[in-house]
């Protein structure tokens, strides 16, 4: 039987990935914003950058539910 | 207030699109001026170029194209920066051409010339826009610009106003420049006394602009036989590598070589290795090495921090010189002078 402390490790875990994932979209985004409005045809890549941080909620989200199923 | 990321980005956007040695390449050897005219056509330059020659054909119309993107470039880039910490820089950098347009009209009403002749060599990126300009170049003489500036309550009246009297007494107007000049670079300097790393940076660029401008001045005073104790007065102060005592020892040396002997161990010992002919130095040689030194230090700049404002700088160095290579270009192919000779004059960093 597990207590609280398994719902708040995956909290942790999956809003650690959260928090970074925005932080890096936020400066990658007006960075990119930036790029786009001199040099219209690297719309392209800045999207592809810019979807690059996903990855990290993407595995805050998997850790969170490591701690869940996994944490007996 | 802008992102500097944002702002870096798009910086870096307009970098990417100044023109490369390649570019350069195909345009030295076009046969003539129109033919460099349709080449820039083909990059950003193309609506200056139009607009400057509908209303002013050849040299001096390509010279107005050049001076209109200019404007352009660094009022786009002061948009940019405005209310972040950038702008403090980019102010710093532009209002050098406040000094340079209040000497040129200066220069220009001292020895009566017109006032749409002196228009066409103001560049209005700085604090003095158009308008204000305009204004200054139909006064009708010194005295006028210099209370009009302080009427509408521009800080550069101040140093103007000081030395005037003397100004009048000894009827030399390199007083009023070099008040000018000395006002500029401790404003500069009190504005960049922080820290930070960019602070330095730029503290560093112009400090070493001083030492430069001393060193022209050293070289000129030596060339024309002036004595230590006038050459002291128009020294600047605030020098990056050349302090007071060592530009004094300068001054007092009868040599252009005697003099130069004081720079070995600073990063200006290349001017060492220049010719010099007789006693005297060819000063274009001289003059030339240490702009291209001068530029050098400001588009290296760029590549220093990329998450710092201070490639905002290093661009606008990139822009300049440019400019400059392009205006080259444009006189060189106009009175015919070879290849060779125009490859030697440009500068490529």
């Amino acid at each position: 039987m597990t207590g609280w402390e398994v719902p708040i490790g995956a909290a942790i875990a999956f809003a650690g990935g959260a928090i970074a994932t925005g932080w890096a979209q936020s400066r990658i985004g007006s960075a990119g914003a930036g790029t786009v409005a001199e040099r219209p045809e690297a719309a392209g890549i800045v999207i592809v950058l810019e979807a690059i941080p996903e990855t990290l909620v993407i595995l805050g989200f998997v850790v969170a539910a490591m701690i869940i199923i996994m944490v007996k | 207030m802008m992102d500097t990321g944002y702002v870096n980005a798009r910086v870096r956007g307009m970098h990417s699109f100044l023109l490369d040695k390649k570019a350069f390449d195909i345009l030295i050897v076009r046969p003539d001026l129109d033919s460099v005219i349709s080449e820039l056509e083909k990059t950003l330059y193309r609506e200056d170029l139009e607009r400057a020659l509908v209303t002013t054909p050849g040299i001096h119309g390509f010279e107005n194209a050049l001076r209109y993107n200019l404007i352009r470039t660094f009022r786009k880039i002061l948009r940019l920066v405005e209310g972040g910490t950038g702008e403090r820089y980019v102010r710093i950098f532009l209002a050098k051409w406040d000094i340079h347009n209040i000497k040129t009209i200066l220069r220009g009403k001292r020895v009566h010339v017109p006032a749409s002749e002196i228009r066409d060599y103001l560049i209005p990126s700085g604090d003095l826009d158009e308008a204000t300009l305009n204004e200054l170049v139909k006064q009708p003489d010194l005295k006028a610009v210099i209370d009009l500036l302080a009427v509408w309550g521009y800080e550069w009246a101040t140093p103007l106003t000081l030395h005037f009297g003397e100004f009048t007494q000894r009827n030399d107007l390199v007083i009023l420049e070099y008040a000018l000049d000395q006002y500029y670079y401790q404003w500069a300097l009190s504005l960049i006394a922080g820290k930070t790393r960019d602070e330095k940076t730029i503290r560093d660029l112009i400090s070493t602009e001083i030492d430069v401008t001393n060193i022209k001045c050293i070289l000129s005073l030596n060339r024309d036989g002036i004595d230590a104790a006038d050459s002291a007065q128009v020294l600047l102060e605030g020098g990056r590598y050349l302090d007071h005592n060592m530009l004094m020892m300068m001054v007092n040396e009868p040599t252009v070589t005697g003099l130069l002997k004081y720079l070995e161990s600073t990063p200006y010992r290349f001017l060492l290795k220049l010719p010099v002919e007789g006693k005297r130095a060819l000063m274009s040689v001289y003059q030339n090495a240490l702009d291209i030194y001068l530029i050098k230090q400001g588009v290296a700049v760029f590549r220093c921090d990329p998450l710092s404002v201070s490639i905002v700088i290093g661009y606008l160095w990139a822009k300049y010189n440019e400019i400059i290579n392009l205006r080259i270009i444009g006189r060189c192919k106009n009175i015919r002078i070879s290849l060779e000779e125009i490859e030697r004059e440009l500068i490529y960093v």
